[in-house]
């Protein structure tokens, strides 16, 4: 077996957390795991350090601690402005091997797998990818991560003995972030940086942020059959209020009322989004085979032998008209509130 | 001065004799008795809903030529073999397509999605990408008899679209009806049946096609399988016609060929009577590549009160659907559909029905109907009407 | 200039929907399950043909696995691949990422090294998606990962890939060599080539490797080899839809609905929060 650089005797307990942050805002997914690993913590009374990398961005350290940190370990250099694995994995290295922590999670975006994937190597340890759950037991020290694999078919639950750091990572939306509490204290602890050109061989030659334009990659989508008639400015604030994007089955796209690029299915495009909500579609088979691969379907239909039915997973038989206007106000009265 | 003296040398084409000669052989050379004269330009459908018809005529001389097809008007075909109904010299044109299809192929020239389609045959054993494990999904209530050459009269052969596609699964519970109604004993392969291979057989692809058939044949005859019959007219037709090698050991039938015959012997008695007044599209696949108008009408005018009205362009004639020629797994931009004109002669007719035999016919048809908003007619397949004809339905 | 390596990793998994966890054993049943190749690695041989298309060069598909894994790798050869290496011992059996990284860059060093090695993001079994960077890792080389469009600069000695992340893009450059992962469904894998497909058959295209023609460390191979290991196994509801009646008033549904899409999309962005 090959060892881990550290041992489990000499590990620290204390379960950390990379604070992954974007043109300074911390990404919600570090909020989440906050939040589960402040419980986690609390259940086995160990330190929350959360790891924060970048460029002037000290104040998102009291940011961390509002969400649950106790401590933070502030690594700021200007190398490490832009995310690079190359900066980030040899800061986290050192970082690590400093403190020896016995967890450490990342959210899996796709710099936090990234940046996972060669630490765990480099520290020789085990890496718990893609957790749906976490739990941390008390007397043995243990995290068991919960895993899914074959599309889902199958659960795991897997753990590592004998290697320390434990590490894993945990998409975002698994969890839930909790509320800041701007009055809870913290250590901000900063971590000198050794950091030379040198050592950084990825360039980023262009990155642009937000515009969003291919359906294949919306987390979400929202698409509108027949049923929906030209009203796809009703489907598009839908999207917006779940971060997703809007879609078509064939007919709305024959009468103009939407560009070809998002027509869904066999002859248009075939996407695998977390949710897709189904509004005013038959179902026909042509469209279905673009769709099937989500993860959730909602169908909206106001025939209730609709084939797109036996495709759902939530069916309502009803009128879009009344519907979809329904969700978009109860989904506004929600943010109204988380956000207060 | 002519228009060839103004050529410089980049505008001259330059034929490739290794093309040619790769071109003759898998066509077996069927283009060369065209002399040029566009019969087949002229009547291609094509010519119904597009300004600038289809040029069959020039995809035939650049077959001659030994020239790869440049231009899109290849993959629009839908070989429904109009032109060849039509054609003074009897040019097989719908191979010769295939032929330049096939040399697309191997130029790595053909339109997106269509690669997919091959995977797809080749991961899952059908052409829309669904999981082979859920083939038999449609039957799951049906308690359908696995087929065993010693106790069954034929075998009945789903095919993938009957056996995946929503809307044609009702087709193939109508068949499975009749066949029940008029006792007799027949299996069928579950999971295991085979695709017949006629998505690769359209879109070109020869050689995977080929391979396919031999696959597919071996099957057929480690069970034993003598009698076949088939849902699709595509699957009975690759049977019949691109399996001629192969398929020694069994005979294929289209199951409203067989129905006919189940009729005349008397075994399917159709007694409560339906009373409406129906139109019969003939699918390209029976009516014009393999000559058959007459058995699915038989089945249809023996259903006790119905009464059979024919389009403007009937029988042989048939009005293609625009399903075919693997155009299924390609899109057809709304107001050059087929399909669309092909439904507004069956309102001509008065028909409140508009009844085919055809898997590809049925999605096409129906979705002309619902796109143009039509309330007056509804689309069926001949199983489903005559199934309607059994005593004891409510 | 010397010609252009490239290696492509490619795994053969079971198809998921047909996966079933034994419930007396509790240990995964994939016997009964159809396989294929994993079709993210479909992509990413796709991406290394056509760099072969572009500057010529060698394709070479490398895998961990048992022998009935080679004649779908040899599908690769009819699609454009020049050879297979498979890495096939019961030492390498029940590795996890730490260990099948390993062996995959032992295999890879004892090839000769490559100038990109392609993966698939993921693969359809495991899912961990963190055999590129781990792989990467052990080569010591540059990494560019998830890439909808990959390209090289031969005269910069760079690979340059696209990044669709972050709701936007990113075009990032790494010195070879370098490990490049594929979007899944990034591309369109081409069909097999029946010009090639005689010669995929032949003996000579593919190289079996065991441990011993490795050198590796047996320390860290297979299941001694990997620092996680499964305590429980389930069998998770899944496939068939749930089919779920919501009944009530559109103001109940919209509620109900609207709590499910807060746990299912939590990444809102910020300007659509104002209402």
């Amino acid at each position: 077996m090959v060892a881990s650089l550290y041992s489990v005797a000499e590990e620290q307990k204390a379960i950390w957390i990379f604070l992954e942050q974007e043109s300074g805002k911390l990404e919600s997914v570090s909020l989440e795991l906050l939040a589960k690993a402040r419980q986690l913590a609390d259940r086995v009374g160990w330190q929350l350090t959360g790891l924060l990398m970048g460029n002037s961005i000290a104040e998102l350290a009291q940011e961390a601690i509002a969400y649950g940190a106790d401590e933070i370990v502030l690594a700021e250099h200007p190398l490490l402005a832009d995310f690079t694995v190359d900066a980030y994995c040899h800061v986290a290295c050192e970082a690590i091997m400093c403190y020896k922590p016995s967890v450490f999670l990342l959210g899996v975006t796709p710099d936090g797998r990234d940046l996972a994937g060669r630490l765990a190597v480099r520290l020789r340890t085990g890496l718990n990818a893609d957790c749906s759950d976490l739990r941390l037991t008390p007397e043995s020290g243990i995290l068991a991560g919960e895993v899914s694999g074959f599309g889902g078919g199958v659960l795991a639950l897997i753990e590592m003995q004998n290697h320390r750091p434990q590490m894993a990572t945990v998409r975002p939306g698994v969890f839930l972030a909790g509320q800041a509490d701007f009055s809870r204290k913290g250590n901000v602890i900063r971590l000198p940086v050794n950091l030379t050109e040198a050592m950084i061989n990825t360039r980023i030659i262009e990155r642009v942020v937000g515009a969003r334009t291919d359906l294949t990659q919306a987390p979400a989508l929202v698409v509108g059959g027949r049923g929906v008639g030209d009203k796809f400015g009703m489907l598009r604030e839908l999207a917006d209020l779940i971060g997703g994007d809007i879609g078509a089955t064939r007919p709305p796209v024959d009468e103009g009322y939407i560009e070809r690029e998002r027509q869904i299915g066999q002859t248009g495009v075939v996407c695998r989004p977390k949710v897709a909500i189904v509004c005013g579609a038959s179902g026909a088979f042509h469209f279905v085979v673009g769709i099937q691969g989500a993860d959730i379907v909602i169908a909206i239909n106001s025939d209730p032998q609709a084939p797109i039915f036996d495709f759902a997973d939530y069916c309502i038989v009803g009128d879009v008209f009344k519907v979809v206007p329904a969700l978009i106000a109860a989904l506004r009265a929600t943010h109204e509130v988380s956000y207060a | 001065m002519s228009q060839t003296d103004q050529l410089s040398a980049e505008e001259a084409i330059v034929v490739d004799d290794e093309l040619w000669e790769e071109l003759i052989t898998l066509t077996n050379g069927a283009a060369s008795a065209c002399f040029q004269c566009g019969v087949c330009t002229a009547i291609c459908p094509w010519g119904l809903v597009k300004a600038e018809t289809v040029s069959v005529r020039t995809l035939m001389h650049q077959a001659q030529l030994g020239l790869p097809s440049a231009n899109d008007s290849l993959w629009l075909c839908t070989s429904c073999a109009q032109c060849e109904a039509l054609c003074p010299r009897g040019v097989p044109i719908v191979e010769v397509v295939r032929g330049l299809r096939y040399l697309a192929w191997q130029r790595r020239n053909t339109p997106r999605g269509l690669p997919s389609v091959l995977w797809s045959v080749y991961w899952n054993n059908n052409p829309w990408s669904q999981p082979p494990s859920h083939r038999t999904l449609w039957a799951r209530n049906l308690d359908l008899p696995t087929y065993d050459a010693a106790r069954h009269e034929i075998l009945l052969y789903v095919g993938c679209t009957a056996s995946y596609d929503q809307r044609v699964q009702r087709v193939a519970r109508s068949v499975v009806r009749l066949l029940n109604a008029a006792g007799v004993r027949f299996g069928v392969l579950g999971d295991d049946e085979p695709c017949c291979g006629e998505a690769a057989l359209n879109v070109g692809h020869k050689p995977y096609f080929q391979e396919i058939a031999q696959q597919t044949a071996r099957v057929f005859r480690e069970r034993g399988v003598t009698w076949l019959v088939t849902i699709s007219p595509h699957c009975y037709d690759v049977f019949k016609n691109h399996y001629s090698q192969l398929n020694e050991s069994f005979t294929p039938i289209h199951y409203t060929q067989y129905l006919a015959v189940l009729v005349e012997d008397g075994r399917l008695q159709l007694t409560r009577p339906v009373e409406l007044k129906v139109t019969y599209h003939d699918p390209c696949y029976l009516a014009r590549h393999n000559r058959e108008v007459e058995a699915p009408r038989c089945v249809l005018r023996a259903i006790p009160g119905l009464e059979l009205v024919e389009m403007k362009h009937a029988a042989s004639d048939t009005l293609c659907c625009g399903g075919g020629g693997g155009r299924m797994w390609l899109e057809t931009v709304a107001g050059e559909r087929f399909s669309d004109i092909r439904v507004k002669e069956a309102l001509a007719t008065d028909a409140s029905v508009l009844v085919t035999a055809c898997p590809f016919c049925i999605v096409c048809l129906e979705d002309s109907v619902k796109s143009q908003k039509i309330q007056a007619l509804a689309v069926m397949d001949i199983a489903e009407l005559t199934a309607q004809a059994l005593a004891g339905q409510a | 200039m010397p010609d252009l390596q490239m290696v492509v990793c490619m795994k053969v998994v079971p198809k998921p929907e047909e996966v079933r966890v034994d419930p007396a054993t509790r240990l995964l049943d994939r016997a009964h399950a159809r396989s294929e190749i994993n079709p993210p690695d479909m992509n990413a041989l796709e991406f290394a043909l056509e760099l072969k298309d572009r500057y010529g060069g060698r394709v070479s598909i490398l895998s961990m696995g048992p022998p009935f894994f080679e004649p779908y790798l040899r599908v690769g050869l009819a699609t454009g691949a020049d050879h297979i290496y498979l890495l096939s011992d019961r030492a390498f059996g029940g590795a996890d990422t730490l260990a099948t990284t390993y062996t995959l860059a032992q295999g890879i060093q004892k090839m000769g090294g490559a100038d990109l090695v392609f993966c698939g993001e993921e693969s359809s079994d495991g899912a961990t998606g963190q055999v590129p960077s781990g792989l990467a890792e052990w080569l010591d080389i540059g990494q560019i990962t998830l890439v909808s469009d990959v390209d090289i600069d031969l005269a910069r000695s760079v690979a340059r890939g696209r990044r669709e992340i972050r709701g936007g893009y990113e075009i990032v450059e790494v010195p070879l060599p370098a490990v490049v992962s594929v979007k899944t469904a990034s591309n369109e894998p081409r069909f097999m080539d029946y010009r090639l497909k005689p010669g995929a058959s032949d003996e000579g295209r593919v190289t079996v490797w065991s441990k011993t023609d490795l050198q590796a460390a047996e320390t860290y191979l297979g299941l001694p080899g990997s620092p996680t290991t499964v305590s429980e196994l389930t069998q998770a509801p899944t496939g068939e839809r749930k089919r779920e009646l919501l009944t009530g008033t559109p103001q109940e549904i919209a509620q109900r609905l609207a709590e499910l899409l807060r746990d299912l999309c939590p990444n809102v962005p910020e300007t659509s929060r104002k209402s």
